[in-house]
């Protein structure tokens, strides 16, 4: 069965203005698999869950229902492409379902700028939408340019499945969504101890955290029996991580750690045939010269 | 070795725990059984010198010094290992936001965090998109072939800001800067 599928398209902030090669991706993908997106007019930061949260839960929860309901207006669920946004505009929507005092105090303030929240919208991150039984069969299908030859770690990081009494999406100690769609792209995925691990972009007052969290992984992969092509993200914090601190570690622990971090959508749309000019592949500090060497794209 | 401190009970904060659980997400606060779950999984153990569980029975007693004066409040990766553990179903990580909402109010905010909170102020992103980056950000889209971002009306963003209380610290950093 062929489903239409249509969403409003959060994009936040991170991705459309400082990484719009991974929303070509992201873009590129949806066309393939026939996901018709709508741009959410007026849409501010998601906030981001860090430092708004931090601040003033209540200011948090009030932009976030703000988002919400510009896509309830649109009469669209929201797609969000980034964990941070998803965790966001989630958990806003879980918790403002549950406390009818924060729901009130929030359209309370809303109304006065003109905006009603009322919940009527759903929120999905892309890997939830794509590793959907019917979605995979689909993807199968379209794949024109299969991964065999990849070896593969997925990172889930932390938003997408914690708290899972929140986010209900998949397994919180065993994930299996990310693998399931890299697999059906041909991908093989590795089992890896470090693989649940934070990237640690969130830890903003002790960048050591960060480092090590970053080594313990990379080094973990480096050191793999059966060398890994890529690690593969699917939120914008977590590639810009790995790959800034990487480098750096690199000449600091002076060892070659020269695995490339994708975002999800940029193997997704290698293997669904997007040519490599529409991809900036190389826009990142450690290129994956091997990997497209090794697909001859 | 550690420092002894006595504490009176009549400088225990008791409506602390109260004031904490009931915010939406933190009710089950009451509920701890003092197991260490939380600690134990904790990303960044190493680096806090309170550990969650500890700063639960702090919270619990009204230590409310000892708590904001503590570096685990702010040093957390969000990494929700915590929450997703408890037996109890402690929403740790979210109740941790709600100290540093506390410690907030009373303006002990770290930089890293309110200067985000002023670019989204600013730009309605936590990207400057105004003026000149704005042109360079949509030159930049436009060669790809993606759509201009329309930005947010900065008006009813800082509704929100001012309506929930930041107004202050908006102003507080204008000041800052003159
Ligand atoms: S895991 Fe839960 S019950 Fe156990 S100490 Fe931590 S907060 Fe308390
Ligand atoms: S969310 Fe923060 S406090 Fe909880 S386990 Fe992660 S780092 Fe530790």
């Amino acid at each position: 069965m062929k489903i239409k599928m249509k969403f409003a398209l959060f994009l936040g902030c991170t991705i459309p203005l400082k990484y719009p090669h991974l929303e070509s991706a992201f873009r590129e993908v949806s066309r393939i698999m026939d996901i018709e997106l709508e741009e959410m007019k007026g849409a501010s930061c998601c906030p981001e869950p860090v430092s708004l949260q931090s601040i003033n839960v209540d200011a948090w929860m009030t932009l976030g229902a703000r988002n919400l309901a510009i896509a309830e207006k649109m009469g669209m669920d929201v797609l969000t492409i980034c964990s941070g946004c998803y965790e966001t505009l989630k958990t806003v929507k879980v918790l403002l379902g549950r406390d009818k005092k924060q729901f009130n105090k929030v359209n309370s303030i809303l109304k006065n700028i003109g905006y009603e929240y009322k919940g009527t919208s759903n929120v999905f991150h892309f890997v939830e939408l794509f590793s959907r039984k019917e979605m995979l069969s689909q993807l199968e299908e379209k794949v024109v340019k299969p991964l065999d030859d990849l070896n593969i770690a997925a990172h889930y990081g932390c938003h997408l499945i914690r708290p899972s009494e929140i986010m209900e999406f998949d397994d919180p100690e065993r994930p299996e969504t990310m693998d399931s769609i890299l697999n059906v792209l041909g991908a093989r995925t590795v089992a890896f101890a470090s693989k649940l691990e934070c990237c640690g972009y969130c830890a903003r007052l002790n960048e050591d955290i960060g480092y090590d969290l970053v080594k313990q992984k990379v080094v973990e992969l480096v050191d793999l029996q059966s060398p890994v092509d890529a690690m593969v993200a699917v939120c914008p914090a977590c590639v810009s991580q790995y790959d800034r601190k990487e480098r750096i570690l690199s000449r600091k622990l002076d060892k070659n750690l020269d695995i490339p971090i994708l975002y999800l959508p940029e193997l997704m749309a290698i293997a669904l045939g997007v040519s490599t000019e529409k991809l900036d592949l190389n826009k990142r500090s450690v290129k994956p010269t091997k990997l497209i060497a090794k697909l001859k794209i | 070795m550690t420092e002894e401190k006595t504490i009176e009970s009549n400088q225990l904060d008791h409506s602390l725990r109260y004031e904490i659980s009931e915010k939406v997400g933190a009710k089950s606060l009451l509920k701890c059984i003092q197991c260490g779950v939380c600690s134990s999984g904790c990303t960044v153990s190493e680096y806090i010198d309170l550990q969650p569980h500890r700063v639960v029975a702090s919270l619990l007693l009204g230590l409310k010094d000892i708590i904001l004066e503590s570096n685990a409040i702010w040093t957390c990766s969000l990494c929700h290992r915590c929450t997703e553990r408890c037996p109890k179903g402690v929403d740790y990580s979210f109740i941790l936001a709600l100290l540093r909402n506390i410690a907030s109010k009373e303006g002990k905010i770290p930089i890293e965090y309110s200067s985000t909170v002023e670019t989204i102020s600013e730009n309605g992103f936590v990207v400057p998109y105004t003026g000149r980056m704005k042109n360079t950000i949509n030159r930049r889209r436009e060669k790809m072939g993606l759509p201009e971002v329309s930005s947010p009306d900065l008006d009813e963003i800082n509704y929100i800001l001012k309506e929930t209380g930041l107004g202050n610290l908006m102003k507080k950093s204008k000041e800052d800067e003159d």
